[in-house]
């Protein structure tokens, strides 16, 4: 009996080993040519954040769909595991290390955010020698002296301000008053939004914040509209933009809005009412800061392609500005092809420079620009745009 | 005024929770932790019977109470029921309440949803401040719902009864109260009640998986401040958490929301350890 069984898991391996090496051959990839990359990402997150999470992991799946069309990283195929931490950085680290300590040690970790993850996975990620691409910037991910394999893939909260900063000038506002939330992001934004829009000439009259927990902002905005602001700077997503636009309107306070990007990835101002408030007054004054990826663009053949991608594998739950991992696969095929190795180390030296950041076919963000000393994404002011709200269709707005 | 207005709506949402808690203290001597939970999948089923399915308001207010009644009942047999200690019954209900938070997001999705309201959604002056329509409605229906309490547990032999097993159980059931089958119908009319109650609530709040989150705490510190048991004391506690909550975050900033909500709960306790409505009675042993 105990013989049989064993030659029927013996038949059951060879037939398996036969059809993964097949599949391999016929794609043109040798067997044992893999590259393995990890995706963390929040997939059963309470409230938006699995949407978001979702979103990610489509993108890194596209993204390496995509790079092994191309050839794969390095001449090796991309194969993509997902790891769903439940945006717990317990829970995140548990699974990490497994995967780490199993047979096949992944070659990539691609980090879905938030902060909270990656504070807590980036220091086993570095001890492991392993490459990563993190889109939940902490206050030294960008570091590469801390963490010289890490790369992050989301702007920095300064990035995001002194687009804020240019946006305003160009309207002529003299004066903003800024409402963030209390998360590590929200604060951190609210502080350096303050700071480089002081920093550039532009008075802030006050700056709020409020408890993500919370259901009405009517107090903060009250404070601040008692400041006469020209103009109001909101940070938010969720619940949390519906309860600050409530808050305006019950003030019957007629200001311009100009939204930070996790308000672009709120469905609320993307539906219209019954669902949302797309098209009501709510929104009249409102604009969002996105990427250009985000906006469609019918001429934009290589975000589309990689939107198309994305839908073919599933549904696009948020906005495209949740999907950088699609970047991270290209940047690290460019990078294996100049470094001509899939080594680590070699690849994060091959990122550093502005010859494999330009040549890497990203698509979300256009350049990245990672240096020697900063692996922060850096991008330049017009990688932003401001829009109205509309539509969102398969992440992106119409 | 303004503030005002907003802070006693907000106080009135968790006076709701309260009270869905007190049911059930009364009856059982526990507490439901999930009821925050059952108000916010009264506002979800709200949302699809009154957006999506376009039904009449009235209609609504009784399929959400019976939608709710039904998810309480089940809750009850699988999450209170079998478990012999009242206290493991804290630890049921809050995973009931996991697993409502995740039943939710998979059916509903974890984007925020609108939920109208019939008399409109633009604000109106009232009284010198602001409101939305939907605020001094909440704040009515908490109070009739604590005048109808009142009513119902001094005329009505159910809420004699009611009133009898939280006192001493042992005596009402010798005086023929079956506290089990009360015990029962007190959790699921809680669930009723959170479940037509949600239908005021949603236009206030959205629709959102996190709800059961944000209001179950708060919730739990009004019935705290207004004494366990107490109706009056959940009505006045829901009040005084919502007024601290929004003229902390006016006039000493948004930070300070919480930790003034807890100074103000310590402070009930130093002066009047069970509550403000409840009075400790002290017994010789």
């Amino acid at each position: 009996m105990k013989r049989r069984q064993l030659i029927k898991a013996a038949a059951t391996f060879a037939t398996a080993a036969t059809l993964s090496t097949t599949a391999l051959i016929s794609t043109g990839f040798a067997a044992d040519d893999v590259f393995r990359v990890v995706v963390l990402g929040g997939l059963s997150a309470k409230g938006i954040l699995a949407d978001n999470s979702s979103t990610s992991v489509l993108a890194a799946q596209a993204g390496a769909e995509i790079v092994n069309k191309n050839g794969g990283i390095g001449g090796k195929k991309v194969v993509v595991e997902v790891l769903d931490d439940q945006a717990n950085p317990t829970v995140a680290v548990t699974k990490l290390r497994e995967a780490i300590n199993s047979s096949s040690k992944p070659d990539a970790v691609l980090n879905s955010g938030p902060s909270t993850i990656a504070e807590a996975t980036l220091p086993i990620i570095n001890q492991a020698g392993i490459l990563s691409f993190n889109i939940g910037p902490t206050k030294t991910s960008w570091d590469a002296a801390k963490f010289p394999l890490n790369f992050d893939l989301s702007p920095a909260p300064a990035n995001y301000a002194s687009g804020f900063l240019d946006y305003i000038k160009v309207k002529g506002y003299k004066s903003v008053g800024i409402i963030h939330g209390n998360s590590a992001y929200g604060e951190a934004l609210g502080t350096l939004m303050e700071k480089t829009v002081s920093e550039g000439g532009v008075t802030v009259t006050a700056k709020e914040g409020y408890d993500y927990s919370a259901l009405d902002m009517t107090p903060q905005l009250d404070k601040i509209k008692s400041t006469n602001p020209e103009a109001l700077i909101v940070d938010g997503y969720g619940s949390v933009v519906g309860y600050v636009l409530q808050g305006i309107q019950k003030l019957g306070w007629d200001i311009p809005l100009l939204g930070d990007n996790s308000i672009a990835a709120t469905g609320l101002i993307s539906k219209t009412p019954p669902d949302g408030v797309l098209g009501t007054d709510a929104v009249k004054n409102l604009v969002m800061q996105v990427f250009s990826s985000t906006k469609y663009d019918p001429d934009a053949t290589g975000v589309n392609e990689a939107v198309a991608t994305m839908k073919s594998l599933g549904p696009i739950k948020a906005s495209l500005i949740l999907a950088y991992n699609y970047d991270a696969l290209a940047l690290m095929a460019a990078a294996a092809e100049a470094a001509g190795s899939t080594d680590a180390k070699a690849m994060a030296a091959a990122l550093e420079t502005d010859a494999v950041t330009t040549a890497a076919k990203t698509e979300i963000l256009k350049k990245y620009n990672f240096s020697k000393e900063s692996h922060a994404a850096n991008p330049s002011n017009d990688s932003f745009a401001f829009i109205a709200p509309s539509e969102l269709k398969d992440g992106q707005y119409q | 005024m303004t503030l005002v207005w907003g802070g006693l709506a907000l106080g009135a949402i968790y006076a709701l929770v309260a009270i869905g808690y007190n049911i059930v203290y009364l009856s059982a001597k526990t507490f439901n932790f999930a009821h925050a939970q059952l108000l916010m999948l009264g506002v979800f089923v709200t949302y699809t019977c009154l957006m999506e399915w376009r039904l009449p308001w009235l209609l609504v207010i009784v399929l959400a109470a019976a939608a709710v009644a039904v998810v309480a009942a089940i809750e009850n047999l699988v999450a209170v029921r079998p478990v012999k200690d009242v206290h493991n019954i804290l630890v049921t209900t809050l995973g009931a309440s996991t697993f409502l938070d995740g039943t939710v997001s998979l059916i509903w999705g974890n984007q925020p949803l609108a939920v109208s309201f019939p008399l409109g959604g633009n604000a109106i002056d009232l009284l010198g401040g602001r409101v939305y329509p939907i605020e001094p409605i909440l704040i009515l229906l908490v109070i009739v719902i604590v005048l109808a309490d009142f009513w119902i547990s001094r005329r009505f032999l159910v809420g004699l009864a009611l009133r009898a097993m939280s006192e001493d159980p042992e005596a009402a059931q010798l005086r023929g109260v079956n506290i089990r089958a009360m015990a029962f119908g007190a959790f699921v009319a809680a669930g009723a009640l959170a479940g037509a109650a949600a239908v005021f609530v949603g236009p206030k709040t959205f629709a959102v998986s996190t709800l059961g989150d944000s209001l179950a705490l708060k919730g739990f510190v009004a019935l705290a401040i207004g004494g366990f048991g107490s109706m009056p004391g959940a009505l006045v506690g829901g009040a005084a958490v919502g007024l601290v909550e929004i003229l902390a975050a006016r006039y000493l900033g948004g930070e300070y929301s919480n930790p003034m909500i807890f100074v103000m709960l310590l402070t009930v306790f130093i002066i009047r350890p069970a509550g403000l409505f409840v009075h400790s009675s002290e017994r010789t042993v």
